[in-house]
C-alpha cells in the first residue's frame, strides 16, 4: 500500500459520501418529527442528522395506516413468485439442459424467443385477458405473469448444461428414473443457480411497479412499491413527510437486508437480470 | 447423448422431458405467447377499454389504422433539415462509424448497427405536416424524441461514470470493497422509493438541492416543474439509481485484463491516465458496447420516474413512451392506438435485443 493509493481512498470518499446522502437523508427525515419537517427539513447539517429525534413516525405505521398490509402484500407476492419461477425454471431449464426429446431445438428456440418480449408489450392484453377472467386485485394475477418470463428457465438451462456428464451417467447405471436424477441429484447440484435466480426474482417482484399499478386498483391489494407510490403525491397535506419517509424506509428493508447479506448473489442475480431486471 | 440407448429408455427420456417441460410451457404459452399475438391483434381494432369490458362485441377491426392515427398525418412531407440538430447529429454518427471501422477500433456488428442508427436519425425526423398538414396524433412523435433524449442523455451518464468508477475501485483490498458496495445500493431500491428521495431532493422549499443551495448563496431552482430542468432531474436520479449495474460488468471486464499488460506499459512510463486510455480502454471494447446496450434497452422502458416525479410534464417535456401508452390504455380507454404503440415499442426494443444476442454470440467465440 503505498501514498497513491490513500489518495485514491481519499479521493473516492467525497463521491461515496455524496452517493450516499440521498439514502441517508430519507432515514434521517423519517426520524424527526412531522411538525419540524414541516417548518424546515434541514435542522442539523442539512437534515442528514436526525436531531431532534423521534420514534413517531414509525410508531405511526405500524399503529394505523396501510404500509403495514402492503408489506405482507408484498411479502406474500414476492415469495409466491420465487417459488413458483423456481419451480417451472428448474424442471424446464434440466429438461432443455440434459434430456433428448423430440422437436428439442425447435422448443427451445420458442422459449428463448420470449427474452425479447418486454413488459410493456404484453401489459395491455394481460389486462384485458384478467379482466375477462376476473382474475385482477387477487394475488395469482401479480405473481402469474412473471411465471411466464423465460430468463429463469434460460439461466437453469446454463448452469445445467454445465454440470459434466458422468455424474448423471452413474446414477442411471443404478437404474434411477430421470425424474429421481432430477431430484436427488441435479436439484442439491443446482443450489447456487436457484439461489440467484430466487434473488433476481424476489428482487424483481418487490420492486416491480408497472404491472401492479394496472392490476392491483383497491388498496388491500397493493404491494408496499404501490402503495408508497400511491401516497407521495400528498405526502405535505397527508401523511407528513417523516411517516412518508418510514414506510420508504420499511418499503426498502428486506431488500436492503437481503444485499447486505448474500451480496455476492444480489450482484450476480442482478448482473444476469440485466435487461429483463 | 444416448443416441445407443434402448428404445424403452429413450421413451421414458422424452415423456420425463415433456412432464418437466409441461409447468413452464403452460404458462408461457399462456401469459406470454398468446398475450404478445392478443396485443397485436388489439392494435387491429378500434377498442375502448370500458365499452369492450361491458359488450365483448363493441370492438371493430380497423387493420392498420390505428398505426396510421398514431404515426402518420395529414398532407406529410419529406424535406432535408427540417430536424437540423437530430439530422446533423446523424451525419456525424454515420461518418463516426465509418472512421471507427476504417480504423479498425469497433467490430463489424458495432459499426453496422451505429451506421444504421445514425441514418435513421438523418432520414426519420424529416418528416413533417406539409402545407395545411398536421400529425393525427401530435403527442407521439415529441414523446418518443423525449424517450430518446432521455435515453440519449442517461446511457453516456451511466457509462462513463461507471466505467470510472470501477478503474479507480479495481483493487482487492477491504476500502474498495466497502465502496463498491455503497456505490452498487442504490441500485437494489425500487423506483418508488427512488423518486420518493429524489421527488422531495429535489423540492424547492423542503428539498437538500435548494437547501444547500441556498446555504451557498444562490437562489434554488424548481427542478421538477421548469421546462429546463425537469428532464435534467428525472436523468440524474436514474444515473444514481443505474449506476451500480454497469460498475460491477465493468469490474468483472477488468478483472479479464491480463496484469501484465499493465507491468510491461509501466516500462513505458505508461501508467495512470495513460495506461487507462492506451490499455485499459481498448481492452475493454466488448464490455463498453455490452453496457450500453443492455442500458438503451433498460433506460427505454423508463416509465416510473416520470410517471412518479413530474407528471410528464411540465408541458410534457418528460412525457416519455410508455408513461403515453399507460395513459392512452388506462386513461383514454383507447386500448387500440396504445397497443399500436406498445408494438412500435416492442420493434425497437426487438432490434437492442437482437444486437444484444449478437453481441453475446461474437463473445462467447
Amino acid at each position: 500500500m503505498n501514498r497513491s493509493y490513500y489518495w485514491l481512498v481519499l479521493g473516492l470518499s467525497t463521491p461515496a459520501f455524496v452517493w450516499l446522502v440521498p439514502t441517508i437523508w430519507m432515514v434521517s427525515l423519517s426520524f424527526q418529527p412531522n411538525e419540524v419537517l414541516a417548518r424546515t427539513t434541514s435542522t442539523t447539517f442539512f437534515g442528514l442528522i436526525p436531531y431532534p429525534f423521534t420514534f413517531d413516525n414509525y410508531a405511526a405505521l405500524f399503529s394505523f395506516g396501510q404500509t403495514p398490509m402492503w408489506f405482507m402484500n408484498s411479502l406474500i407476492v414476492a415469495t409466491a413468485m420465487t417459488l413458483g419461477v423456481l419451480a417451472v425454471s428448474t424442471t424446464a431449464g434440466y429438461a432443455l439442459a440434459r434430456l433428448e426429446f423430440p422437436f428439442k431445438r425447435a422448443i427451445t428456440l420458442i422459449c428463448l424467443v420470449g427474452l425479447m418480449v418486454p413488459e410493456q408489450a404484453v401489459f395491455i392484453p394481460l389486462y384485458t385477458m384478467f379482466a375477462d377472467l376476473g382474475w385482477h386485485n387477487s394475488y395469482h394475477a401479480m405473481v402469474l405473469p412473471r411465471m411466464a418470463v423465460p430468463i429463469g428457465v434460460f439461466l437453469m438451462m446454463q448452469f445445467f448444461k454445465a454440470i459434466p456428464n458422468d455424474i448423471e451417467e452413474a446414477a442411471r447405471l443404478d437404474g434411477v428414473t430421470w425424474l429421481q436424477i432430477f431430484w436427488h441429484v441435479m436439484l442439491p447440484l443446482a443450489r447456487p443457480a436457484m439461489m440467484t435466480l430466487a434473488i433476481l426474482t424476489f428482487l424483481y417482484a418487490w420492486n416491480d411497479y408497472l404491472w401492479p399499478l394496472v392490476s392491483a386498483q383497491r388498496p388491500e391489494f397493493f404491494t408496499i412499491t404501490l402503495g408508497l407510490a400511491s401516497i407521495q403525491s400528498n405526502f405535505a397535506q397527508s401523511e407528513g413527510l417523516g411517516r412518508v419517509m418510514a414506510s420508504g424506509v420499511i418499503a426498502s428493508l428486506p431488500v436492503v437486508v437481503m444485499f447486505l447479506i448474500f451480496q455476492r448473489y444480489v450482484v450476480k442475480a442482478m448482473t444476469v437480470g440485466g435487461s429483463k431486471g | 447423448m444416448s443416441g445407443s440407448a434402448p428404445q424403452k429408455w429413450r421413451m421414458n427420456q422424452t415423456q420425463a422431458a415433456f412432464v418437466l417441460l409441461l409447468p413452464f410451457l403452460a404458462t408461457y404459452a399462456l401469459f406470454l405467447i398468446y398475450p404478445f399475438f392478443r396485443g397485436i391483434w388489439i392494435s387491429l381494432h378500434d377498442w375502448n377499454l370500458m365499452a369492450v369490458a361491458f359488450n365483448p362485441d363493441a370492438k371493430e377491426f380497423v387493420g392498420l389504422h390505428n398505426y396510421e392515427r398514431v404515426m402518420w398525418g395529414e398532407n406529410i412531407t419529406w424535406g432535408a433539415f427540417v430536424n437540423p440538430l437530430v439530422q446533423i447529429s446523424g451525419l456525424i454518427g454515420l461518418a463516426l462509424s465509418i472512421f471507427l471501422r476504417r480504423t479498425g477500433r469497433v467490430s463489424k456488428v458495432t459499426a453496422i448497427a451505429l451506421a444504421i442508427a445514425a441514418v435513421l436519425l438523418v432520414f426519420l425526423p424529416g418528416f413533417h405536416p406539409g402545407e395545411g398538414g398536421r400529425w393525427y396524433d401530435r403527442r407521439f412523435w415529441p414523446t418518443v424524441g423525449n424517450t430518446m433524449m432521455f435515453v440519449g442523455l442517461t446511457v453516456p451518464g451511466v457509462t462513463v461514470s461507471a466505467l470510472l468508477l470501477a478503474a479507480a475501485l479495481n483493487r482487492e483490498t477491504k476500502a474498495m470493497t466497502v465502496f463498491r458496495t455503497l456505490f452498487f445500493l442504490s441500485q437494489i431500491l425500487s423506483v418508488t422509493v427512488v423518486t420518493l428521495i429524489w421527488q422531495i431532493m429535489f423540492s424547492p422549499r423542503q428539498g437538500l438541492v435548494a437547501n444547500v443551495t441556498e446555504a451557498f448563496g444562490g437562489t434554488p431552482i424548481v427542478w421538477l416543474t421548469d421546462e429546463r430542468f425537469a428532464m435534467a432531474a428525472i436523468v440524474i436520479t436514474t444515473i444514481w439509481w443505474s449506476l451500480g449495474i454497469a460498475m460491477i460488468l465493468f469490474l468483472a471486464g477488468l478483472q479479464d485484463i491480463s496484469k501484465d499488460l499493465y507491468e510491461a506499459a509501466s516500462l513505458d512510463n505508461a501508467t495512470g491516465l495513460r495506461a487507462f486510455w492506451y490499455i485499459t480502454l481498448p481492452n475493454l471494447k466488448r464490455t463498453v458496447t455490452l453496457v450500453i446496450v443492455l442500458q438503451v434497452i433498460l433506460q427505454f422502458q423508463v416509465f416510473g420516474q416520470a410517471h412518479l416525479m413530474t407528471q410528464g410534464g411540465p408541458n410534457d417535456t418528460t412525457q416519455v413512451l410508455v408513461r403515453y401508452i399507460y395513459q392512452t390504455a388506462f386513461r383514454d380507454s383507447d386500448l387500440g392506438r396504445a397497443s399500436a404503440m406498445a408494438v412500435f415499442l416492442f420493434v425497437i426494443m426487438g432490434a437492442f435485443s437482437v444486437l444484444q444476442f449478437v453481441l453475446g454470440r461474437e463473445e462467447d467465440r
